[in-house]
């Protein structure tokens, strides 16, 4: 990015905060309802000391790396073979495409008649969100490996592995990556969400007790904590897929 | 070419028939012949008259129905990369390496070593006179080059026989023809046996010191055409009357055969 939008972007993001600022300051706005900033960010200095807030973030984090753990690596493989085995694919993406069209909240519902309030219903909630695209993908990834550089490596001699490490996986790799990213911010969505719905602990319940109760000043610190954190893993991911992706954005435009 | 070389391709009544069932389809039909060793053959005959599937048979890629291959006189049932090199129409390069890896990527699969791989990737690079494109990636080159470097890569691992499918088919006309002699030049230089598809009749004549000419409907050979068109070669050849006399030939050969496909079976002049 060039500096100079850097630069513009960086004053336009501070321009709003010390509007904001100036608002409450003047008594524009109802402090009640939209304490200033620096208010804010002594919420979050607070938070940041509590024991009680940490423990429910980490519960958080714990529910939505869990979910990613078990649901990610599952995705990859059903979406690996449904990307290689044609009749699979096409008896299964139908299904996938036309889930990944629902959304997923309506189903929360269900899911806690099923499953309770525990610990396993969120879990399982997570799963669902970080299944359907990250296997989607997998499927995208493994159909779009070219053939012919499948009997490039054969005429070679190169064995099944080497294929499979030497062809398939850089050639699936910018896709799977994309896939992920997608799963984890899906995934923190459904967490956060099944925490709102109904919890005993996590950020999400925190955020709807805040609102509740008028606790504006701690509901907008957490809620800028969240945005920012989700930003960062969107950004780191985003990095890891140019990376993996390089050769091919080159390549692409061509 | 008529003196004694020993064979290094023998092709035995290969037959293929796709769909075993109730509607099979004979794809080839009866087709033998030999290669000798050190000598240009290429396989000329209109699109989808199988030209590409024996390829992929005698690369051991696809088995045949029938018949057999014998390489340097023994039986082959799968790839025998120690001893054959393919190229494709696609220069399938791999994107995501650069050039000079591209080339190394076959003695990678067999496991050299780093230094050895890329000592003879850089010597194959110069000997298709692209020694300062190692560096580059695939797709920063044009299509003429990037099919150099197929070559090169189809070089490194040392073949004895260089199976080429329409190596040169996407390009166009000028880079086609220089690409042609270059490949003559790299013919000459490293000796190798060059078995060469291609529905050009004026590439396959140009380029060969025999020409089999092979029919659709099931995809066979019907003739053997020895040319034997003085070497080295010229573009000037081309307007010759030996090589509008051997043209004739094979176009007759392909015309006379199935009157009615003649036509549709887009067979280049």
């Amino acid at each position: 990015m060039k500096p100079r939008v850097l630069v513009a972007q960086m004053s336009f993001v501070l321009l709003l905060i010390g509007a904001w600022e100036f608002g409450d300051r003047v008594g524009a706005f109802d402090r009640t309802m939209l304490p200033p900033p620096s208010e804010v960010a002594g919420a979050l200095r607070t938070l940041l000391q509590s024991s009680e807030f940490l423990a429910d973030a980490s519960n958080t984090i714990v529910r939505v790396m869990a979910a990613f753990a078990i649901g990610a690596p599952i995705a990859l493989a059903i979406g690996f073979m449904m990307g290689e085995n044609i009749d699979l694919g096409r008896s299964l993406s139908p299904v996938f495409n036309l889930v990944l069209s629902v959304p997923q909240s309506i189903f929360l519902p269900i899911f806690v008649l099923l499953f309770g309030l525990g610990f396993t219903e969120k879990l399982i909630f997570g799963i669902t969100h970080v299944f359907f695209v990250v296997a989607v993908n997998a499927m995208a990834a493994a159909r779009g490996v070219p053939h012919g550089q499948i009997e490039l490596a054969r005429s070679f001699g190169a064995n099944k592995l080497r294929i499979y490490r030497s062809i398939y996986l850089p050639a699936m790799a910018p896709q799977i990556v994309t896939g992920l990213r997608l799963g984890l911010i899906f995934d923190i969505i459904g967490i956060l969400l099944a925490e709102m719905y109904a919890s005993r602990d996590g950020l999400g319940v925190l955020l709807l007790r805040w609102g509740e109760s008028y606790d504006v000043d701690k509901l907008m610190a957490a809620t800028v904590l969240i945005s920012l954190a989700t930003i960062l893993i969107n950004e780191i991911m985003r990095i890891l897929e140019s990376r993996v992706g390089r050769w091919q954005q080159a390549a692409e435009p061509r | 070419m008529t003196s004694a070389r020993p064979l290094v391709i023998e092709a035995r009544r290969l037959e293929k028939v796709y769909g075993v069932g109730r509607a099979p389809i004979v794809a080839l039909q009866d087709i033998s012949f030999v290669v000798q060793e050190g000598s240009f053959v290429c396989l000329v005959g209109p699109s989808g008259c199988g030209k590409s599937t024996l390829l992929q048979i005698l690369a051991g890629l696809v088995p045949s129905t029938s018949g057999e291959i014998l390489i340097e006189g023994a039986v082959m049932r799968k790839p025998a990369p120690d001893k054959i090199s393919v190229m494709f129409q696609d220069a399938t390069l791999l994107p995501w390496k650069r050039v000079i890896e591209n080339i190394e990527f076959p003695l990678e699969i067999r496991g050299r070593k780093a230094a050895e791989r890329r000592e003879r990737a850089a010597a194959m690079l110069s000997l298709v006179g692209l020694a300062e494109f190692g560096e580059r990636y695939p797709h920063e080159l044009s299509g003429g080059m990037r099919q150099r470097v197929s070559i090169a890569r189809a070089l490194a691992p040392d073949p004895r026989i260089l199976l080429m499918d329409e190596p040169f088919g996407a390009l166009d006309e000028q880079t086609r023809i220089k690409m042609g002699h270059e490949l003559l030049r790299i013919w000459s230089q490293t000796g190798k046996t060059i078995f060469f598809i291609t529905h050009s009749l004026t590439e396959a004549l140009f380029l060969s010191d025999v020409v089999l000419v092979m029919s659709h409907r099931p995809g066979r050979i019907v003739g053997v055409i020895d040319s034997g068109l003085p070497r080295p070669r010229t573009y000037d050849i081309i307007g010759s009357a030996e090589f509008g006399a051997a043209r004739n030939r094979i176009w007759q050969l392909i015309s006379l055969d199935d009157d009615e496909v003649a036509g549709e079976g887009m067979v280049s002049l």
